[in-house]
């Protein structure tokens, strides 16, 4: 009863959600999608596609780079979906096919030619006048300062925090996509939350 | 618990990654501790900072073309199950013995229904008044007994998503809460005037579902009394509240909407501890947070907002 529940509520009160919500679990998805039924894989790419893109462009801060991937990884997932294990949440194992392919990419590129080159004494030119409440800064800076100081950190922190901080995955499933033990992923994540808030707080206040 | 202890745990207590025992104590702790409770706040307040962070991605329509084009060859047929076809239905009810003749019949019939359906609604036609279309497009809330239950419409809507963890940043737009970016929007951030009607409506549906929930957790039940209680659920739904609740308390701050700041800073406490419940919490734990419900009166504070 109260699994029933709590699942209508997380449809935001859309009458009837929980009845098509059940026709359209992400295992029946799956199911469908993997003896060919391009309608339901479809619906698994309109769920999950803005996730998978957020996360590769945090990974490879690159816009059309990120949309190539997205679509790569979508690719592979389609090509790989009778191999996704009953108890792996979909999520869980798009995130790990997207690491994968925006890590290849990675590779294969010259890093230092991509890489934002940038020290930390000077991220982004914002203010002279020191931190200031966040309120008081652009949008467009916010996302510039989080974009730049979210690139200068190495591979595994970046690709820890972005899991954990936008995609609010738990440190089990972290662990599922990348394979990092929970004490490297801890260890990780807490560096990776000291950098960033050693860059960004000379611009926003805290 | 010393400082030390708590400062390092602090982090995780707020992703809702320590255990339950742990929680509790840091709580107890931040309540006591003012140097603890103001890198609480610290922390809380990045957390809102990277919320906002906006990517401005657009998935284009020709990214699925694109994902279809090279999937479609590989796509087996999808059900070989013989399929209601309407239009070999209609052919066969005048498949005998003249088709042509049958068929044009029926499509005479068809067209002379249809002229004499439009001419009836032209006649009977009548303006729609803002009320009836309100009332049309009334969203039905499940109702919530008391047992914790929730009467399943049955009526069919587009697919909706499962519980997935969507991206903060795009679930921090408590919709409607930022602006569309135009290149000549100042953008500046949740002033004055920003803090409109719709971030209003924002909070009041976040206050909704804050309320539901807490109703959902008022009435858990075990089944036996020793038996653990699955809250899996209202623990994952709870942690996304809490990302939105920080957001829209900052916001309704810095608008000046106090009583919804405090509204909301009330309801915080209750989304943390619920985030921090183990996934199978035991009924003593349970029932100290509905108590904690019930004494404070958390649930019609939300009622009346």
């Amino acid at each position: 009863m109260m699994k029933r529940l709590a699942h209508e509520l997380s449809l935001e009160g859309q009458p009837g959600a929980f009845a098509a919500s059940l026709m359209n679990s992400s295992a029946d998805l799956v199911a469908r999608a993997s003896s060919g039924d391009q309608e339901a894989f479809r619906l698994i790419f309109e769920r999950y596609s803005r996730p998978v893109i957020s996360f590769i462009f945090d990974l490879v801060s690159d816009r059309s780079l990120a949309e190539e991937l997205t679509q790569e990884t979508f690719v592979r997932a389609f090509r790989n979906l009778h191999a996704l294990r009953q108890e792996t949440k979909l999520s869980t194992w798009l995130f790990g096919i997207a690491k994968n392919v925006a890590r290849e990419s990675l590779r294969a590129r010259a890093r230092d030619s991509r890489r934002v080159e940038l020290d930390d004494k000077a991220v982004l030119d914002l203010s002279d006048k020191g931190p200031v409440p966040v309120n008081q800064l652009l949008n467009k800076e916010l996302n510039e300062l989080i974009q730049r100081s979210l690139a200068m950190l190495d591979d595994d922190k970046r690709l820890v925090f972005t899991l954990k901080i936008f995609q609010q995955c738990s440190y089990e499933e972290i662990a599922d996509i990348t394979g990092f033990s929970i004490s490297k992923l801890k260890t990780d994540l807490h560096r990776a939350r000291s950098e960033m808030r050693r860059r960004i707080s000379p611009y926003v206040r805290l | 618990m010393k400082c030390d202890d708590c400062l390092n745990q602090l982090a995780e207590y707020i992703d809702g990654e320590v255990v339950a025992h742990e929680a509790e104590r840091i709580s107890a702790h931040l309540i006591n501790c003012a140097g603890c409770s103001s890198e609480f706040e610290s922390l809380t307040a990045e957390q809102e900072i990277f919320a906002r962070y906006d990517r401005e991605l657009e998935i284009s329509p020709a990214m699925w073309s694109a994902i279809q084009a090279r999937t479609v060859s590989e796509c087996r047929p999808v059900d070989s199950s013989p399929k209601f076809n309407a239009r070999s239905w209609v052919a066969g009810l005048f498949a005998l013995p003249r088709l042509g003749f049958a068929f044009s019949g029926a499509l005479a019939v068809v067209i002379i229904a249809v002229v004499v359906g439009v001419m009836y609604l032209k006649t009977h036609q009548q303006t729609a008044t803002p009320e009836t279309v309100a009332g049309n497009y009334k969203q039905i809330v499940p109702p919530v007994s008391q047992a914790g239950g929730a009467v399943p419409s049955v009526t069919p809507t587009a697919p909706v998503e499962e519980p997935f963890k969507e991206s903060v940043s795009q679930r921090k737009t408590p919709k409607g809460t930022r602006r569309p970016t135009r290149p000549d929007d100042p953008g500046v951030l949740f002033n004055d005037v920003a803090y409109s009607d719709l971030a209003e409506r924002d909070t009041a549906e976040h206050i909704q579902q804050a309320e539901n929930l807490l109703r959902s957790i008022r009435s858990l039940q075990s089944s036996d009394d020793d038996g653990e209680i699955d809250v899996s659920y209202e623990k994952a739904m709870s942690q996304r509240l809490l990302s939105e609740n920080q957001v829209l308390r900052r916001d309704a701050e810095a608008a000046g909407k106090f009583p919804a700041k405090e509204l909301l800073g009330d309801l915080e406490p209750f989304l943390i501890d619920i985030s921090n419940l183990p996934d199978k919490a035991t009924p003593d734990k349970l029932r100290a947070l509905k108590d904690r419900v019930q004494k404070t009166e958390i649930v019609a504070a939300l009622v009346s907002y």
